[in-house]
């Protein structure tokens, strides 16, 4: 018997080829375009040539250690520093190609179109009720009827609505730590702004209420442009679709929140997200 | 290096886990050079010690898993960090396995015992020589985090497999010539395979240092050298049937 090799098998049929990416990728609508922003306190410089674009129906993300600057940059959005004597800001901030920074632009137009919670739960001293409605007078003069729909609204976009609505007369100071800072966005979103920022507006509760503001801003994404300052980068890493690194008042990195926090294109940036800021 | 984490407490478990692997790497390297030397030196005791030494590896990767879980779940890691648990992880098994296949070669190295000494046993030696470096070199690259150097072991890989490819057509002959070498060929050929095997580990392992040092996976083919899972067998028809001449 002689030993005979046959060849090979004949190569296997080459896979067809894998289907293209569809041809052009839409870009996201840019809702704000934040062009060289400088803020000044005094003769203190707090923020420095940041640019950089906030998506619309996304949420992005602002981190960095205390004092970088990310706060700042939340209140000139909405212009929430004109209230203090001696700061500045530079550079232009374009709402639909507008510029809110501008002079003249009409401030109540500004609130209106940017609704703002902060870290501290902030209810007013009334009742649930005139906790919400008390923005929507300000800007509509609606029906009685009309205006308990906007509160119901409202109080249900905000995940709040079972648990209140059989005490909507009494005190909004009385809620919980976590129902105050959704009865917050519930009054922040009535009167039907476009864009939410939110600074740290979860630090103050506890694991369950913080979830709960997670969930809510995983639904209110749809429908809203949301820029969120967070001290808590497992929160940002699950709620965002984009993130900021800013440090000392400049912006380090932006890029999509999967990039920021799996392979970050800047040292400094991966330094801070693993732990290692010295 | 990087710096520091703030807390050093991470950093201590980082170090332990990487310590751990180290471990596990040249204890993979001593497995397999003991279950080679058992096979040419048909030392049984030797075998059965390779064999009882498996439940070290065994163990030493349970405990390694228990560590990287625990870091996943107390430390949220981040980028590099991640990478670094995700990583010890897979290199991990991959050496646990490379210790299964040695302890495979000292198993039938005790089968080996009951047949008279066959020839093609002289050429496990020589790969497993180079499986050996392989796995050192892997391991050096994982220490160094030095991605080049792994990629020096995923395309040295192929002189591994044209080894087995080789000794397959050797043992194919040695088997034809002798039926009564059948048995013993066949489990030469096992460990052979077994080697061959390991070196595909080692490439696991350098495809998985090249992700932790750049972020990003290595998506290139590798040079494949061992085509006998594609080779057949064919009486040689032009000859009449064996015996004939």
């Amino acid at each position: 018997m002689s030993l005979h090799l046959a060849t090979p098998f004949p190569p296997l049929p080459k896979m067809p080829a894998q289907a293209a990416p569809s041809a052009a990728v839409v870009p996201l609508p840019v809702k704000v375009e934040i062009r060289n922003v400088g803020f000044y306190y005094g003769k203190f410089q707090a923020l420095k040539d940041v640019s950089l674009p906030l998506f619309d129906r996304r949420v992005t993300a602002f981190i960095g250690p205390s004092g970088c600057g990310k706060s700042t940059l939340l209140r000139i959005l909405n212009r929430i520093y004109e209230l203090y004597p001696g700061q500045v800001a530079t550079g232009e901030v374009l709402v639909d190609d507008e510029n809110f920074l501008a002079p003249g632009v009409d401030l109540n137009r500004v609130r209106a179109k940017i609704g703002m919670v902060f870290q501290k739960p902030t209810p007013f001293p009334m009742s649930i009720y005139d906790n919400i409605a008390f923005g929507i007078r300000l800007y509509e003069r609606l029906e009685r009827s009309e205006l308990d729909n906007r509160v119901e609204s409202a109080l249900r976009r905000a995940a709040l609505w079972d648990e209140v609505k059989d005490k909507l007369r009494q005190s909004g100071i009385g809620l919980s730590g976590g129902q105050q800072q959704r009865l917050c966005i519930a009054r922040a979103i009535a009167v039907e702004p476009e864009i939410l920022l939110l600074d740290e507006p979860a630090s103050a509760l506890d694991p369950l209420s913080t979830q709960r503001i997670e969930e809510l801003i995983a639904e209110l994404k749809s429908d809203y442009c949301i820029a969120i300052v967070t001290h808590n980068m497992q929160q940002a890493a699950r709620s965002s679709d984009y993130t900021a690194f800013m440090y000392l008042g400049e912006l380090i990195e932006f890029d999509e929140t999967e990039r920021i926090f799996t392979h970050p294109q800047k040292k400094r940036t991966e330094d801070y997200i693993t732990g290692r800021f010295g | 290096m990087t710096a520091e984490h703030i807390i050093k407490s991470y950093d201590e478990e980082l170090n332990r886990l990487n310590k751990m692997i180290v471990e596990m790497g040249g204890l993979a390297e001593s497995q397999l050079a003991a279950a080679i030397d058992a096979v040419t030196t048909r030392d049984s005791e030797l075998a059965a010690r390779v064999i009882e030494g498996d439940e070290k590896v065994d163990q030493l990767e349970r405990d390694m898993d228990n560590l990287a879980i625990r870091l996943l779940a107390l430390r949220q890691p981040m980028a590099r960090d991640l990478r670094e648990i995700v990583v010890a992880l897979k290199i991990g098994s991959d050496l646990e396995r490379i210790c299964d296949y040695a302890a495979n070669v000292a198993k039938r190295a005790i089968a080996l015992t009951q047949s008279p000494p066959i020839q093609p046993v002289h050429a496990l030696p020589r790969m497993s020589v180079l499986a050996l470096r392989l796995v050192r070199d892997v391991i050096d690259s994982y220490v160094e985090r030095d991605a080049d150097k792994a990629l020096a072991v995923w395309v040295g890989d192929e002189e591994l497999d044209e080894m087995y490819a080789n000794l397959f057509r050797v043992f194919l002959t040695y088997m034809m010539e002798d039926p009564r070498n059948i048995g013993a060929c066949t489990h030469v050929l096992f460990m052979a395979k077994n080697i061959e095997r390991i070196g595909d580990h080692a490439t696991n392992i350098a495809e998985n240092v090249f992700y932790l040092v750049h972020g990003t996976p290595l998506t290139q083919v590798r040079p494949k050298g061992d085509k006998s899972s594609l080779e057949v067998v064919a009486p040689d028809r032009a000859s009449g049937p064996a015996g004939a001449a």
